[in-house]
């Protein structure tokens, strides 16, 4: 009985194993060839099929070689079997498929990854043979690679500092899980900054990751002279101010400061007055023209901020009462606008453009402010020509009454 | 050229005018109004009639509690003045409502004034109005010959209402409009009546066309209603003389002239409780209207309150108007009293059954009052 069940038993685990392969099991009519690898490798097997290669219709095989169809370990890996690409090879391994612009099209993918990737730092260390600088995989995973609109993919844009941080500020091997980034590290310094509060705090989607200022597969700092092109992709406006003045002029002869040398680079500081004491000093001296400059220039948009809160407080204040204050808001607005236009001007250096704008926003507060005073003035008057009123009105009713009863002693007559 | 008149230098500027105008015929138009206490005999001469009137002994007059008509008719003149000023800055469109509003309580010198007189007066002379109804049934007042002045008093009063509600919605504010979507839904609930007024509004929605024809109607068509109908209600009393209780002595001592004076002082406390109530309390300010956001808790005016319990708890199986009919039938017993209540005098004691009717009438009145403004709560 034992050795006549033996025979059986293999043969139903084969036929078993046969109908739990899925994609021989549900593809055998659309010709796919039968995939077996995962017989061996369930776990890789898992983690593939929940990528995008796996729903396009690629095996093991488009990357390992190798017969996949096999029933035996020997055929299976029998050549052309690439067993686990180095480190090396991987970058020129996908791009045999991802440079080719015949196989992108139909996908919409651009198919200049690879040829980006070689102008990267990442790419030009592993030419010179830094096999630990990012390859394809360390960013996009290796068997379960997703698009990149997936949410879950390691490059979806909200993971993308994650995934930039696994190398650029990851707490060093054997540190407990959960443990903060490196200190002074990229990651830890962008986390710290207003582009990473905005971005991972507030769920800003519109604040820039790495890659928004780095590139993805061409990652690169950007040079000296390219830093305020960088930044004016969304700075345009400070931008444009900074290029008019002195200090852009002082960057192309080659010894000026550019955004990052007041801002910083990753861990960038709110565009803040304050920033005209530290930032500016850093480099001029205490009793110089240009700390004046700079000095007048903090002066004029402090004045007009505190002229706004001024005016706010006023128009709480009436609101309390309630008086009708949506006009005021309205006009106050106004007033703000043309403070924020004030503070990219400061990139221009110039105290006579800044003075214009701020006087703008101080004017229009100012105004709201005396009108609110004037009203919440006159109510308070209200009272008092009450008294006064009622003062009157008593010596009226006296007369009055004065009168009526000689009239009342003429009628008795 | 000889002079025609030969005193000329003694002349004064009443008879100047007595020459031109007949100045008697005007005060005593005037009288009909309440406003000049005695009657004038129009065929003599300005300052004789004046004279002989002012000395003539009448019966307290402008005195508790026969001043509700008098002080009626004062805060209705109030409301004219001070309407007329808001006029000058107010614009009757759905745009320009809520702004002009505001500009005038805000921006307008004393315009806050003028605008919480009027409003103040508004709600003061309907109070009046209803206490002069209530006064008129327990003592007796609509009984012959005075069954037209209950009349004219009960049409006084429904009028007001509709003078008032018409003014609800000119501030185009968020209370304003929607009391007046909820006083709408009393109105148009009454069978004829309803349809009549809704087709004079235009429409059964506060629209642009219907903010227009409410403020026609507010400043022109029902004050010169009211004005017609406090001249009749003043002529009447005047024809058949004030009503006096029986144990009340006739011999006041007093003439004319001292109900003049009392009259003068009357007003003279009136403008300064107004003035008093505007400057303490002040209507506090709302946000404009939005016909497309319902707030919570908006109900009719406090005058519809009971109307809107009425038809609000007629059961649902009947049609909303049964409830509408109800309330019509209601206003029409209260307009015909004079002829229903057929008891002797006009005595608490001789019309037993009138004053009981009454009292369960306005015991029922202040509940039905009540169910109208717990209805908005429970919903």
């Amino acid at each position: 009985m034992r050795g006549a069940a033996r025979p059986l038993l293999a043969a139903l685990a084969v036929a078993l194993a046969a109908a739990f392969i899925p994609v021989a099991a549900a593809e055998p009519a659309t010709g796919a060839p039968r995939v077996l690898c995962g017989v061996c490798h369930p776990d890789v097997r898992v983690q593939f099929e929940q990528g995008v290669h796996f729903r396009e219709g690629f095996d093991c095989t488009s990357c390992h070689g190798g017969n996949a169809a096999a029933t035996t370990v020997a055929a299976a890996h029998r050549a052309p079997f690439r067993g686990t690409p180095k480190r090396r090879d991987i970058p020129a391994l996908c791009a045999g498929c991802h440079a080719d612009l015949a196989k992108m099209t139909p996908y919409n993918i651009p198919a200049d990854q690879y040829a980006l990737y070689l102008t990267s730092q990442h790419g030009l260390r592993l030419a010179k043979g830094d096999d630990k600088v990012a390859v394809c995989t360390d960013c996009h995973g290796v068997h379960e690679i997703r698009r990149k609109s997936d949410p879950k993919s390691s490059v979806f844009a909200r993971n993308v500092p994650a995934t930039c941080g696994r190398c650029h500020g990851a707490p060093p091997p054997g540190s407990p899980e959960g443990a903060p980034p490196v200190e002074g590290s990229p990651f830890a310094d962008y986390q710290a900054g207003i582009h990473g509060q905005a971005f991972l705090q507030q769920a800003n989607n519109s604040a820039p990751t790495c890659a928004s200022c780095h590139g993805s597969h061409g990652a690169t700092p950007p040079g000296i002279g390219d830093v305020d092109k960088v930044c004016g992709q969304c700075h345009a406006t400070a931008r444009g101010y900074y290029r008019e003045g002195l200090h852009a002029r002082a960057m192309r002869a080659g010894n000026g400061p550019e955004c990052a040398h007041c801002h910083g680079n990753h861990r960038i500081a709110r565009a803040d007055v304050s920033l005209l004491d530290t930032a500016c000093a850093a480099c001029h001296a205490p009793d110089s023209e240009m700390l004046k400059v700079a000095g007048g220039m903090k002066a004029l948009i402090v004045g007009a901020q505190d002229e706004i809160g001024v005016a706010h407080a006023a128009i709480d204040r009436a609101a309390a009462i309630p008086l009708y204050v949506e006009d005021y808001q309205a006009r106050l607005e106004e007033a703000h606008t043309a403070l924020v236009q004030a503070s990219p001007v400061v990139h221009a250096l110039d105290v006579r453009r800044v003075e214009q704008l701020t006087a703008r926003a101080r004017g229009i507060a100012k105004e709201i402010e005396s009108e609110i005073d004037g009203k919440l003035g006159e109510r308070w008057w209200r009272r008092v020509g009450l008294l006064l009123f009622w003062f009157y009105l008593g010596l009226t009713l006296a007369v009055l009454w004065v009168i009526r009863r000689r009239a009342l002693e003429d009628g008795r007559r | 050229m000889a002079p025609a008149d030969p005193t000329p230098a003694r002349r004064s500027l009443a008879a100047w005018l007595e020459t031109r105008f007949n100045l008697t015929e005007m005060l005593a138009f005037l009288s009909s109004f309440g406003v000049f206490p005695a009657e004038l005999d129009t065929t003599r001469p300005f300052r004789e009639a004046l004279h002989d009137a002012w000395r003539r002994p009448l019966p307290s007059y402008a005195r508790w509690p026969r001043v509700l008509g008098l002080l009626s008719f004062l805060l209705f003149l109030f409301l004219v003045t001070t309407g007329a000023l808001l006029a000058f800055y107010y614009q009757p469109t759905e745009s320009e409502a809520y702004r002009a509003g505001t500009a005038i309580v805000r921006d307008v010198t004393f315009g806050w004034f003028i605008h919480q007189m009027h409003r103040w007066s508004a709600r003061l002379l309907l109070v009046m109005l209803v206490i002069r109804l209530w006064r008129f049934f327990f003592q007796g007042t609509y009984k012959a010959p005075r069954e037209a002045v209950w009349m004219a008093a009960v049409v006084t009063f429904l009028v007001a209402t509709q003078a008032d509600l018409t003014g609800r919605l000119l501030t185009w504010t968020t209370t304003g409009y929607w009391t007046t979507v909820r006083a709408l839904e009393v109105i148009n609930a009454l069978p004829v009546l309803g349809p009549v007024l809704m087709f004079l509004a235009g429409g059964t929605t506060p629209d642009s066309l219907f903010l227009t024809r409410f403020y026609v109607l507010h400043i022109a068509m029902l004050p010169a209603i009211l004005l017609v109908l406090f001249y009749l209600h003043f002529n009447g009393v005047r024809r058949v003389g004030l009503s006096h209780a029986s144990s009340e002595s006739r011999a006041t001592g007093e003439t004319a002239r001292v109900q003049m004076i009392n009259m003068i002082i009357l007003a003279a406390l009136v403008f300064g409780g107004l003035v008093t109530l505007v400057t303490l309390a002040p209507t506090s300010f709302e946000p404009a209207a939005d016909p497309a956001l319902t707030p919570q808790g908006m109900r009719p005016p406090w005058y519809l309150l009971a109307p809107h319990a009425i038809i609000e708890m007629t059961p649902t199986m009947l049609p909303r108007w049964v409830g509408g009919l109800v309330v019509e039938a209601i206003l029409l017993l209260i307009f015909m009293l004079p002829f229903l209540d057929t008891s002797a005098g006009r005595g608490t004691r001789e019309r037993r059954i009138a004053v009981a009717v009454g009292i369960v009438v306005l015991a029922i009145w202040l509940v039905l009052t009540w169910q109208g403004y717990s209805l908005e709560v429970r919903r």
